[in-house]
């Protein structure tokens, strides 16, 4: 918008700027897009012979089907669900619970309360305290180790008590006159006005639980109770082979390739949807600092 | 303000600060109630793990119970050439990756600034968002398979150049750049976004003003942008640097044995010894040592910003 103001001389720079910035973005866009492309090509390849192609020469869903009919995938598969699900809801109640905690301005120790909540983002106790004391609290192989640490995560409440210092006071006030408990603001007022920030941060605690892989290596020993993460890592990383060896007419490399995508796709489907609602989650703290 | 809703039974209270603190509790009963289950949770999974600290000044295993060594394990800490590789390696990896991503995110956030078209922007920012929200299991198994030395991607290309293939994840010399980069790969496009909003926020009038004055394009960033996100700069950093040491899962699923000189971490370490040794009292002197070096330069930077900018972020 301020073109209009450049001097002419300037205006071979900026048409040279413009193509180099074009360049550079198309640049951007295949380096991000190629190793994805390959996953999903080398997916769907029949042949075993993967080379540079970016589209399979013979392609069938095979790999797929074996993966989805491997029945020791199915446990840890309804696990991630059954994680991501339940973490998900604990987590965005105890993240609204503590944000509307932390709007009340004249609440005496709410400065306590915060103090509480951000000094853990500074310092923690450590990997090893925090398992003895995981052992101690008698969580060992139980889901809930891993669902109720990472559902209190600071910086999201940060965020969501940005988003609730927007909704105006004298809507909770005139409420309170009327009679209305505190949990009946926050529930009636509060929450259906946050619908947006509650998308932001519901999907954020989505994909940390879907993508949780570490509490599982720590605290879990139980093979009925690890979850897809874990299945990828033992099929990818800490896989051995090197050569790709078929067995029962598929690929083993096509197999994994197959894998990540049935990791990757249950987000891929729903993330051009959330798109408009975690940028404009992630905006609202940065406001604020 | 205290008048709002005092109760009958309250009225004969005396007006002395400690009464009207206790009458203004009560007042905020139902909001204590509700705090206790974040709060329970806090000390539960954050409190109760700091009182093990205690174990970093003894000698504890599996089966004997903790013995009080004093500073023992901090002695034998530095004279333990794998935790010095991997302090010097945190150190290292850590700061290059918060160095090249700050300046990588805000030359991306400034040439997506930049272009006009809302499609192709909207288009190449929803790409780039994406790889964040991909786990670092995921990340590291497409790397793994396309940097493969056998039939990966790069590898192929390097062939038909004529070149031989290169063992990238277990090379020394490769694994920095190759970690450095998937780490850009990844949150690149992630941390656009919050300098993108505090693009938006500077006045076009401002640039309407430099450019009167003669200020060309360059000029106009140095002198008219640069300064406006600069807040936001500090904010990000400070932030970056709270989680500075916390370098565990990027390193953890990209390592292999052969390259641990370069690769291991404090956290992949500690992770490592308490794993296959069970020294709890050692690997906690270990953690504690990284959590207050963190502290330390997190405070540090804190007190920085407060020298620059008048205020602290904290």
């Amino acid at each position: 918008m301020n073109d209009k103001f450049s001097f002419k001389k300037g205006s071979r720079a900026r048409a040279l700027f413009r193509i180099f910035n074009v360049f550079f973005l198309l640049l951007t866009v295949v380096a991000i897009l190629v190793p994805l492309l390959k996953v999903v090509s080398d997916s769907l390849d029949a042949t075993g012979s993967y080379g540079l192609r970016l589209i399979p020469l013979h392609p069938t869903l095979a790999a797929y089907k074996a993966v989805i009919t491997q029945t020791t995938l199915y446990t840890p598969f309804l696990i991630s669900i059954y994680i991501t699900v339940l973490g998900t809801v604990i987590g965005l109640f105890l993240t609204t619970l503590g944000a509307y905690i932390l709007i009340q301005d004249d609440m005496p120790g709410r400065k306590l309360f915060a103090s509480l909540l951000f000094f853990t983002m500074l310092f923690n106790g450590g990997l090893v305290p925090t398992y003895l004391n995981m052992k101690n609290l008698g969580l060992m192989n139980s889901l809930w180790a891993i669902i109720l640490p990472l559902s209190l995560q600071v910086y999201n409440l940060i965020l969501m008590k940005s988003f609730f210092e927007g909704i105006p006071k004298a809507l909770m006030e005139s409420a309170e006159i009327d009679g209305c408990t505190p949990m009946g603001i926050f529930v009636k007022i509060v929450l259906p006005l946050s619908k947006p920030a509650l998308a932001a941060i519901g999907l954020f605690f989505a994909v940390s639980f879907w993508n949780e892989y570490f509490n599982f290596m720590l605290y879990i020993s139980d093979p009925n109770k690890l979850n897809f993460q874990i299945k990828i890592r033992e099929m990818i990383i800490e896989s051995t082979t090197t050569q790709s060896t078929a067995s029962s007419g598929i690929y083993s490399k096509t197999l994994q390739n197959a894998a990540i995508i049935v990791t990757i796709l249950p987000f891929a489907v729903i993330y051009p949807f959330c798109q408009k609602y975690f940028v404009q989650g992630i905006t609202l703290g940065a406001v604020k600092g | 303000m205290q008048t709002k809703k005092v109760k009958p039974t309250n009225n004969r209270v005396t007006k002395t600060s400690s009464s009207r603190v206790i009458k203004k509790m009560l007042r905020y009963k139902y909001f204590y109630l509700m705090s206790l289950p974040v709060v329970l949770i806090t000390f539960m999974f954050y409190y109760m793990p700091m009182y093990g600290i205690k174990f970093a000044f003894t000698k504890y295993g599996p089966f004997a119970p903790p013995k009080f060594i004093g500073l023992e394990n901090f002695r034998t800490l530095f004279k333990t050439p794998q935790f010095l590789s991997a302090f010097k390696n945190t150190i290292s990896l850590s700061l290059l990756n918060l160095c090249i991503g700050m300046v990588v995110t805000i030359v991306f956030a400034l040439l997506l600034n930049e272009v006009k078209n809302k499609f192709a922007k909207s288009f190449v920012q929803t790409l780039l968002y994406l790889p964040h929200f991909l786990s670092w299991v995921v990340v590291a198994s497409i790397f793994t398979i396309i940097l493969s030395p056998q039939d990966g991607f790069i590898n192929q290309i390097l062939v038909q150049l004529g070149y031989k293939p290169i063992y990238f994840l277990v090379s020394e010399k490769w694994w920095t750049p190759i970690f450095l980069f998937i780490a850009r790969w990844k949150d690149t496009g992630w941390g656009t976004i919050i300098y993108l909003a505090a693009l938006s926020g500077i006045s076009p009038e401002l640039y309407e003003a430099a450019s009167i004055d003669g200020a060309n394009r360059i000029k106009q960033c140095f002198h008219v942008t640069l300064p406006g996100i600069m807040n936001t700069i500090l904010v990000v950093f400070i932030l970056d640097l709270a989680k500075v040491l916390n370098l565990f899962d990027s390193v953890f699923n990209l390592m292999n044995p052969l390259v641990y000189s370069v690769s291991d971490t404090i956290q992949t370490y500690t992770f490592r010894v308490m794993s296959q040794q069970a020294d709890y009292g050692y690997t906690t002197a270990v953690g504690l040592f990284k959590s207050v070096v963190a502290l330390v330069l997190v405070l540090a930077a804190n007190q920085i910003s407060k020298k620059i900018k008048g205020s602290s972020i904290l």
